[in-house]
């Protein structure tokens, strides 16, 4: 009976007050740093004295907050496309391909997930500085997809482990070539795992903070390296004000998110 | 001799070490409806992959008109098939999953609407055209596929257990509309099934395959009543087989000993037979009658059980020589005869009854 | 319905793209695999050829204290996530799909805001003059501000905060796997809440445990960013240490020689999950 909710009687009571101080405790920060942002003091007092906009007008204000944003989605996006792109091609051959090794292939092409990133942080840094791509896009992208590819392959790998190839055969009968089949009738069928996998690499790159402190250059700086060197210095509530409209595209990646899948699920 | 429409030549098909296929050859005339029958893993599937191209033989070839397909990527060889698995576009309405095969061949709009529309109404399924395959039941499924199959006029259909996932209602109303379809189009298909009753209802003939082979080819009506080998009598309706000594064949007509030393004689000999040697004597259940009638062969059976089954009703009895036999006499005789258990005779027609090799 | 459905029905006319596989070989080789292996073959020639970069590692002490550190904090991390994770997901398993989707909904918010907005956030609520000390105080529990930062107990709080989704969504699968007639069935055959939960539903979900606690573990072992930010400089952690010895000491040899230990020890533990659980599982569904 412990997993039938309604037959649970005391206990569920209790978990359920558990399960709500959890959900409190995971929603605390970022309900907490949007208030914070929206607080007039100086010094992060909870709660604040008197309410304000003035550290958003600080923020806009400051052209490398715009800059680093600007960076970021620029180098986001590229990482997007790319994992995405190579993603694709992987995912066909790991999940269609009948070859020796495919496993263990699996295996390495997503290992960049699970190996801490600061080892291959300074792996890669010191590659790129031989290579004099230390401090460029060019080089952010690259390293960002290394990371980005698993959180690409995974969830195409998967859509594609659920669609039946008897149905791209189909397609084949019918008289559409095999490439015509893959971009008609295969790719739009596993659109939901090419969705997920193109937000969760542009949240990877996006995101990313070890690799980025140690390539960027005072001339090529992601967010996370500004909010990272600005948390280094002092606590500034302008930190609090980038933070909230990051959680803010968060949401609304999140509603997107939600409202693309139940359209693509019918 | 004029040349057939589709020609299977010595196709073989060899995975590894195992041979899936064994030299089958098979002519198809235009418009005919042949079914591959046989029991799992027979072969039948890998012939027909061969034929759609999804699978190039180890050797032999297969000819449309005179014409080998075999160097004809799939895409070009303009047959239709309906798969075993539902394999509807997901992402496509019904309509538009019916208009695929004309688009990718680039018809115009006008005649591509046309089609569909007559596909959808050839299938009854006109008001569902903007429905997406997951709103569809699995045989409104297989009949959207059965359009689309046939929507570019292919002189040759493909059909792989098309109704085998679905319950027996569904399947038998599906069955008439495949019937109906293949009378009105004049289509050559070639179906697929393990089901015996389905491909006798359905067939102009049957291949029945085993261990990749083709035991026999013919009208359900030959496989049934001149079945060539045991393994098509067994395959084919129900069957008794009782041991029985072969003693004499003289022109076609042996003439037997069974267990419980009785003489037989006027059976339909398969094959020729030593004088002594051990036999097998094949009987269908509905060729037992109750009462005597001239020149019927007679059996001393047991009654062990009997079960009403709507248009007939079922005897199970024991032979003397203790071996049980399924016995199916028509209602309308079964109801005025005394059926109740107890020993008794039943009679059966020589000439319906068939020798094979122990 | 996986490898039935991946085969089709045609037989793969070329051994199946293995072409496609080219380009993320090509990235992964190029810009994974000989970056790290030439930061291993770094680690035992920089300064000198040899071994002595290790030696230095494994023989002081200060470097002892940072091993043990790492392991503690990932091991204390990762029991308090299975803890707290276990009776939420077990809740989200069989709650009512509108409230699940709400407590879904929180945890994919959390997991998907910036980690350094969270880290942040953290920063500011476990300073001495932060929410959380005052509230303590002002509720009169305590009248002195605790140490919640800077500390062990600062980077505990930080990474159980991140890792709990971790911990939470792979346990929920598990959890929705369970067929609830067992435990119907253990409950007519006299079990006890106390004895089916025992005896039938935590052996159950063992597996799912195994699985996310190893990967929240190792993750831990590697974590940069909020022991950066969160813990003191008198118990610092692996990465940490690796990130200071290349980016302020510019000691290639040493960092390179920590990043590899660190390397083994994490592929390792992953080995080991994947034997536990298999590849597909091990790094998660989508
Ligand atoms: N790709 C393959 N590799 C190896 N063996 C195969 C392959 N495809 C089919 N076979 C084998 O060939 C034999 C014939 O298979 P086939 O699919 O033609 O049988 P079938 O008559 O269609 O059976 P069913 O009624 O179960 O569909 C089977 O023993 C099968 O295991
Ligand atoms: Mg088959």
């Amino acid at each position: 009976m412990l997993l039938d909710y309604d037959r649970l009687g005391w206990l569920k009571i209790a978990l359920l007050g558990f399960t709500a101080l959890v959900a409190a405790f995971l929603l605390l920060p970022v309900v907490f740093i949007v208030l914070l942002s929206f607080g007039s003091s100086r010094w992060l007092a909870f709660p604040p004295p008197g309410w304000t906009l003035k550290w958003y007008q600080e923020l806009f204000a400051d052209p490398s907050w715009i800059e680093a944003a600007l960076t970021s989605a620029r180098i986001a996006t590229m990482t997007a496309i790319l994992a995405v792109t190579i993603g694709l091609l992987a995912s066909f051959a790991l999940v269609r391909g009948q070859f020796r090794g495919r496993e263990i292939l699996r295996g390495l092409l997503l290992t960049p997930m699970v190996l801490p990133v600061v080892v291959f942080a300074i792996a890669i840094y010191a590659f790129f500085l031989r290579l004099g791509l230390g401090g460029t896009t060019i080089g952010f992208v690259v390293a960002h997809t290394v990371l980005a590819l698993p959180f690409a392959i995974i969830p195409i790998a998967t859509a594609l482990e659920g669609f039946d190839k008897s149905i791209e055969d189909a397609a084949i009968v019918c008289g559409a070539s095999p490439l015509q089949a893959k971009l008609r009738i295969t790719l739009p069928s596993i659109r939901i795992g090419i969705f997920s996998a193109a937000i969760f690499s542009f949240l990877a790159s996006w995101d990313e903070v070890v690799v980025a402190i140690f390539m960027a250059s005072p001339t090529l700086q992601t967010l996370p390296v500004k909010i990272w060197g600005s948390l280094r210095s002092d606590l500034t509530p302008v930190i609090a004000a980038a933070s909230s409209l990051l959680v803010a595209l968060t949401l609304a990646l999140m509603i997107v998110t939600a409202l693309l899948r139940r359209k693509l699920q019918t | 001799m004029t040349q057939p429409f589709l020609s299977i030549r010595k196709l073989r098909k060899v995975f590894g070490a195992f041979t899936a296929v064994h030299d089958v050859t098979l002519d198809i005339p235009k418009g005919q409806f042949l079914t591959f029958l046989g029991p799992s893993g027979s072969g039948k599937s890998t012939t027909l992959y061969a034929i759609a191209g999804f699978q190039d033989p180890t050797s032999g070839n297969v000819l449309l008109q005179g014409k080998s397909l075999l160097s004809v990527p799939s895409h070009k060889r303009n047959i239709g098939m309906v798969f075993q698995r539902y394999t509807l576009f997901p992402h496509l309405s019904v309509a538009e999953n019916v208009a695929f095969p004309l688009r990718v061949r680039r018809r115009p709009d006008a005649e591509v609407k046309r089609k569909v529309a007559d596909m959808l109404s050839l299938v009854r399924l006109e008001n569902f055209a903007e429905r997406l395959p997951a709103a569809l039941s699995g045989g409104q499924q297989q009949r959207v596929a059965l359009a689309r199959a046939l929507a570019y006029d292919p002189p040759i259909l493909l059909m792989d257990e098309p109704l085998s996932a679905l319950d027996k209602k569904l399947r038998e109303e599906i069955q008439a509309e495949i019937r109906r379809i293949h009378r009105e189009t004049g289509v050559t298909i070639l179906y697929v099934t393990h089901d015996q009753e389905e491909a006798l209802h359905l067939s102009d003939r049957i291949a029945l395959f085993r261990d990749g082979r083709i035991e026999q080819i013919g009208t359900g009506e030959d496989l049934y009543l001149r079945p060539a080998t045991d393994f098509v009598a067994g395959f084919i309706g129900n069957s008794n087989f009782l041991a029985a000594e072969h003693l004499e064949t003289v022109s076609g007509a042996s003439t037997i000993r069974l267990a419980d030393g009785s003489l037989v004689s006027g059976i339909n000999a398969n094959g020729s037979f030593e004088r002594g040697q051990k036999t097998r004597l094949m009987i269908r259940p509905e060729a037992f009658r109750l009462e005597r009638s001239p020149n019927n062969a007679e059996l001393s059976v047991e009654i062990v059980d009997i079960a009403f089954y709507g248009e007939r009703r079922r005897i199970v009895a024991r032979t003397s020589a203790g071996q049980e036999i399924d016995i199916r006499p028509t209602s309308s005789m079964a109801a005025t005869q005394d059926t109740s258990p107890g020993r008794r005779r039943v009679f059966f027609d020589p000439g319906g009854a068939f020798l094979f090799p122990a | 319905m996986s490898v039935e459905a991946q085969q089709g029905i045609a037989a793969p006319r070329v051994p199946a793209g293995l072409s496609g596989l080219l380009p993320a070989l090509i990235l992964i080789g190029l810009f994974f695999v000989v970056p790290v292996l030439a930061l291993l073959l770094r680690s035992v020639t920089d300064p000198a050829p040899g071994l002595q970069n290790y030696a230095a590692l494994l023989g002081d002490g200060t470097y002892a204290r940072v091993f043990f550190n790492t392991f503690l904090v990932a091991f204390v991390v990762t029991i308090v996530t299975v803890l707290v994770a276990f009776p939420v997901a077990w809740m989200l398993a069989i709650m009512p799909p509108a409230l699940a989707s709400i407590l879904f909904g929180i945890i994919i918010l959390s997991m998907w805001t910036n980690l350094l907005t969270r880290t942040y956030a953290w920063m500011v609520l476990l300073q001495r003059t932060g929410v959380i000390n005052r509230a303590l105080i002002g509720a009169g529990i305590i009248d002195q501000p605790l140490p919640l930062i800077n500390n062990l107990t600062g980077v505990t709080i930080g990474m159980v905060y991140i890792m709990l989704p971790f911990m939470i969504l792979p346990l929920v699968g598990t959890l929705r796997a369970i067929d609830p007639m067992t435990l119907r069935a253990a409950a007519l055959c006299g079990a006890s809440p106390l004895a089916a939960f025992r005896r039938i539903l935590l052996p159950l979900s063992l597996p799912g445990i195994a699985a996310g606690g190893l990967m929240v573990f190792v993750m831990s072992l590697g974590y940069f960013v909020t022991p950066a930010l969160l813990g003191g400089t008198s118990n610092m952690m692996l990465a940490e240490m690796i990130a200071q010895m290349i980016q302020s000491l510019l000691n290639w040899g040493l960092g390179s020689a920590a990043a590899f230990i660190l390397l083994v020890v994490t592929m390792a533990l992953y080995a080991l999950q994947l034997r536990l659980v298999g590849a597909r599982r091990a790094v998660g569904g989508a």
